[in-house]
């Protein structure tokens, strides 16, 4: 269990403005941060890492204290047993890749945890490249890898996939998901996807301006919109050709591709590349079971 | 083709003016133009409250659920019959576009070609619009 209540003073672009988060995350859990840039979601969990500290507050981990303004303490990064994937990875660019984990083992644990990671990850082949000669998927597993290196207790992603193609994308949340659910990792997740935060996470926590403003499952906190139809799937628009008087759009939903007929109007303010929303009522879809 | 300035899906703007519910499901009736629309929704008030008498909600449905008729005599079980009038023809080799005009409302539909030629539409023919009470989405503003 994490407890986390804590103040910090924020300098956004439209002024400052207070991070204020009281928050309880159960062991296991995976938890996305959901919201637009600038509102505190990475300051919260450089908080949560120690890397910086709050102004007021209190931080507990499983009943130990990370941190606690009036004791004045504040644990260090390495004690915190934290694994923190940066947005921008931060490999140490002059260590080859078994280097980048090997820095990050946990002191005392065995080298066999770095091999069971370089195999778990898929990226043994890589291990004496530098990397500058990754591709970005590549650098991806090994921010990954680096974070579980050190046999973290919680594991903070910032917009772990924000740089990478769809495919891979996809690829690799399967991947954090199958992680998450054989270790149960309690994971924190800053994503902007919303299909990304339904695929993993099991809470979504909503932040506005250093707020928490709403906060439920995927489906309570993305479905209280405005329309009535039942079925929502974000995608993007890999191609739009004319048919006949309408237009035939192929949409890029999950790891699916699907063609839908869409009406000149409709598809005059899309362009490739373009993220959309398919609604379909309740009762359209026939259903087939697949066991 | 004169569809009109709409750029997504048919929208038409009404008011609840009755409901019917049952533990999963709601049959709206919204008035619009002094017509009653239905709507089948998967949802019930107590999940949406916007669900109410009074409520102004904007009634949209896609432009390929809409049927047309000429002369329709009978019973029929579709809730959403409509007095129209074609605006505009866009024929294709097998769906062609339809622009509509509602008691001033611009809608569209698609249809297949040999429909419009089996009905011989032509513009400025006063037709009747059905849509299944299924196909109807409603929004509303929060």
């Amino acid at each position: 269990m994490i407890q986390v209540n804590i103040q910090r003073t924020l300098h956004g672009v439209q002024g400052d403005f207070d991070l204020n988060v009281d928050l309880d995350i159960v062991e296991g859990e995976f938890v996305a941060l959901f919201g637009p840039s600038g509102v505190g979601k990475t300051t919260l969990l450089r908080c949560l890492a120690g890397l910086e500290k709050p102004d007021r507050g209190r931080i507990a981990f499983n009943g130990s204290v990370w941190f606690d303004a009036q004791e004045h303490t504040h644990v260090p990064p390495q004690e915190r047993h934290v694994g923190y994937m940066f947005q921008d990875y931060a490999l140490f660019p002059n260590m080859t890749v078994r280097g980048n984990l090997e820095f990050a083992r946990r002191k005392g644990s065995s080298r066999q945890r770095v091999d069971e990671l370089l195999e778990l990850m898929d990226i043994a082949e890589l291990q004496h490249r530098k990397p500058n000669a990754l591709s970005g998927g590549q650098k991806q597993r090994v921010a990954l890898a680096r974070a579980l290196a050190a046999e973290p207790q919680l594991l903070l992603l910032d917009e772990p996939l924000s740089s990478l193609d769809p495919t891979i994308r996809s690829r690799l949340q399967d991947e954090i998901l199958q992680l998450h659910q054989r270790m149960g990792i309690s994971t924190i997740m800053v994503s902007h996807d919303v299909g990304e935060v339904y695929k993993l996470a099991g809470r979504v926590l909503v932040m506005e301006a250093g707020h928490i403003v709403r906060q439920g499952s995927p489906a309570e906190v993305f479905s209280s919109g405005q329309t009535t139809g039942k079925f929502r799937f974000t995608g993007e628009v890999l191609g739009i050709e004319p048919m006949d008087v309408m237009e035939a759009l192929t949409v890029l939903v999950g790891n699916q591709i699907v063609r839908v007929a869409a009406m000149p109007d409709e598809a005059s303010n899309l362009h490739v590349g373009a993220r959309v929303m398919l609604v379909s009522k309740a009762f359209n879809p026939m259903i087939i079971a697949l066991e | 083709m004169q569809a009109g300035p709409h750029n997504c899906m048919n929208k038409l703007p009404g008011k609840i003016v009755a409901l019917e519910c049952n533990s999963h499901m709601s049959l709206v009736d919204v008035a619009v133009e002094g017509d009653t629309f239905t709507a089948t929704l998967l949802e019930t008030p107590e999940q949406s409250p916007y669900l109410k008498i009074d409520q102004p909600v904007t009634l949209m449905f896609k432009e390929t659920e809409v049927s047309l008729a000429k002369n329709l005599s009978g019973l029929i079980s579709l809730r959403n019959r409509f007095p129209v009038v074609v605006q505009g023809i866009e024929r294709g080799a097998i769906m062609s576009a339809i622009g509509l005009d509602y008691r001033g409302h611009s809608l569209a539909c698609v249809i297949t070609t040999r429909a419009v030629d089996r009905l011989q539409l032509a513009i400025g023919d006063q037709v009747e619009a059905l849509v299944k009470a299924n196909e109807m989405v409603l929004s509303y503003e929060h």
